[in-house]
């Protein structure tokens, strides 16, 4: 668990606070998402954290523990931080690279060898392949794979993740966010996750909070902001297609008629499954040419959604 | 002033040779003392606490390496008199500019991110200054270093006018006594020894490249 009490950050020589009495806490095994502007503070409250900048004024607390009692090289050989700019060190291999925290920490060689092979898998990279080369030698994407692998090495319960998905191209990144999330079902750790993309900031996060000029604007679940931003800011930052957006994460089950006679639900020319978003109601229904699919809870249909429901449903927290 | 062929091989193989050993020394002396102090300045210059008095030591050393290096024995003469240890002193002076300013050149150019990410893995600052500054900067170091040492090279004969004996004893031997052969074999010594030197130090300057940089 990360608490943030009011923290506040101006550098030397300014006087805007680049960020300014933010609290919030994470709960162990959430991803937070961090998002807003280029500039917005993001990137400085992650550094907070590892101890890479200092607070002005404030508190910050992992598991309890005020960070500023502990020391900061050991506090940031338990806590794994993917920066932004990747800054893979040039001059070690792969190998040696993501084995960088387990060699600070002295783990036995032999552990350390088989601790790399295997996270390169996990980030899906062939280790025999990458192992031994240079990260010269890798492509935007790879690298990013091996910032992710290096951060995960000592496998701490902490991660620091600043925009690690940014410097790919939209189709690897969909990928890469697609592997992370499934990885992240399985280690459970507690992710502090930065990016300027608020449909990232959607798909990532378990909670999004909203920054602007060093200030936190909202802090909620993702269905919380799409259906209740706080302000216009907000509003523009998720952009036109709030109700859309909304689909994508509303379960066909909480829109989904239960029609008084099963006949009509069996007689569906198209089925989906009861957690499987509305979107994806759209795409069959557009499939098959029809306003209507039904709604399976495994073998059993337990009801029909609609397109009129859809609509209804949209208009509804589009506020219009 | 005449030229004779046979004075010349003379010039080559007998008179000069004595004084290449004595030469190389009033190179590497110099050379190693001049790394001596410019390399942990520049280490210094380049660290936050002392960033902001580069400016105005690299305009020191720049001033320095702009008065000839008569001057500077001149300006030593009343305390150091005439002799080996002011031209060693001289020449020193003289090594520092191209080592202080590789050596901040080369630390001032390891990539932001890299330091960053070593130091938010939880490297120390010292193990950050030894495993990632100081092998990623050493090639501009050496390169700083081999700079210095061939203008060393050249400059030493000067050393000769202050009775600080090397090569230029040769040349200035062949000035007063008008033996062009004399002249020319010192100075193809001294030649020889830059290059020598340029070489050597090139070759380890290329063995701390990693392959990456090259
Ligand atoms: N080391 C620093 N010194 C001075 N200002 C800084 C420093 N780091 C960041 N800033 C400023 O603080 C603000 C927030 O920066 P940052 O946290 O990097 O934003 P973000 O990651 O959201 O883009 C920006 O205005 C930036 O210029
Ligand atoms: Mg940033």
């Amino acid at each position: 668990m990360i608490q943030l009490e009011q923290v506040k950050k101006i550098f030397p020589q300014t006087t805007v606070p680049a960020v300014d009495e933010i609290t919030f806490s994470i709960n162990k095994g959430n991803i937070c998402v961090f998002v807003g502007p280029s500039g917005c503070g993001k990137t400085t409250i992650l550094r907070m954290i590892n101890r890479l900048v200092e607070p002005t004024s404030g508190n910050i607390y992992i598991d309890g523990e005020n960070i500023l009692h502990v020391n900061s090289d050991e506090l940031r050989r338990r806590i794994g931080y993917v920066i932004q700019q990747v800054g893979l060190l040039p001059h070690r291999t792969i190998e040696q690279n993501v084995g960088l925290v387990p060699r600070l920490l002295k783990w036995p060689e032999a552990r350390i060898k088989a601790r790399v092979m295997e996270l390169l898998e996990v980030v899906g990279l062939d280790p025999s392949e990458t192992a031994w080369k240079y990260p010269y030698q890798l492509s935007g994407g790879q690298m990013q794979r091996v910032g992710v692998a290096r951060a995960l090495a000592a496998d701490p319960p902490i991660m620091l993740m600043d925009e690690p998905f940014g410097a790919v191209d939209p189709i690897v990144r969909g990928r890469l966010q697609d592997e992370f999330l499934r990885l992240q079902q399985e280690v459970k750790k507690t992710i502090c996750f930065v990016t300027h993309d608020i449909n990232e900031a959607l798909k990532m996060g378990d909670y999004i909070v909203v920054m602007n000029k060093g200030k936190l604007v909202q802090k909620g679940t993702p269905m919380e902001l799409l259906s209740e931003p706080a302000n216009d800011f907000v509003k523009d930052l998720i952009g036109d297609d709030r109700g859309v957006k909304l689909l994508d994460l509303t379960r066909a089950e909480s829109l989904m008629m239960v029609p008084e006679s099963y006949p009509v639900a069996r007689d569906c020319p198209c089925f989906i499954d009861a957690i499987q978003p509305v979107k994806m109601a759209l795409e069959v229904m557009m499939k098959n040419d029809s306003d209507v699919v039904g709604v399976r809870r495994g073998d059993k249909v337990i009801g029909t959604l609609s397109w009129t429901e859809i609509k209804k449903h949209i208009h509804r927290i589009s506020g219009d | 002033m005449n030229f004779e062929f046979e004075r010349f091989v003379i010039a080559m193989f007998d008179r000069a040779p004595p004084y290449i050993l004595e030469h190389m020394q009033l190179v590497l002396i110099p050379l190693a003392i001049a790394t001596a102090i410019a390399f942990p300045v520049g280490v210094l210059l380049t660290r936050a606490r002392y960033r902001r008095y580069s400016g105005r030591v690299m305009g020191i050393f720049n001033t320095g390496q702009t008065i000839p290096p008569l001057a500077v024995i001149a300006v030593f003469f009343p305390f150091l008199g005439l002799g080996y240890r002011p031209a060693v002193i001289a020449l020193t002076l003289y090594a520092l500019l191209p080592i202080a300013r590789n050596t901040l050149a080369g630390l001032a150019g390891v990539p932001l991110e890299v330091k960053d990410a070593a130091r938010g893995m939880g490297m120390t600052e010292w193990q950050t200054f030894r495993q990632i500054e100081i092998p990623l900067s050493l090639p501009v170091v050496m390169s700083g270093i081999k700079t210095s040492a061939v203008l060393t090279a050249g400059t030493a004969a000067l050393a000769a006018l202050v009775g600080g004996k090397g090569m230029g004893a040769v040349i200035f031997a062949g000035i007063n006594f008008f033996r062009m052969e004399l002249i020319l074999a010192g100075t193809i010594y001294i030649g020889l020894i830059a290059l020598f030197l340029d070489r050597v130090l090139s070759f380890i300057e290329a063995r701390m490249t990693p392959s990456y940089m090259k």
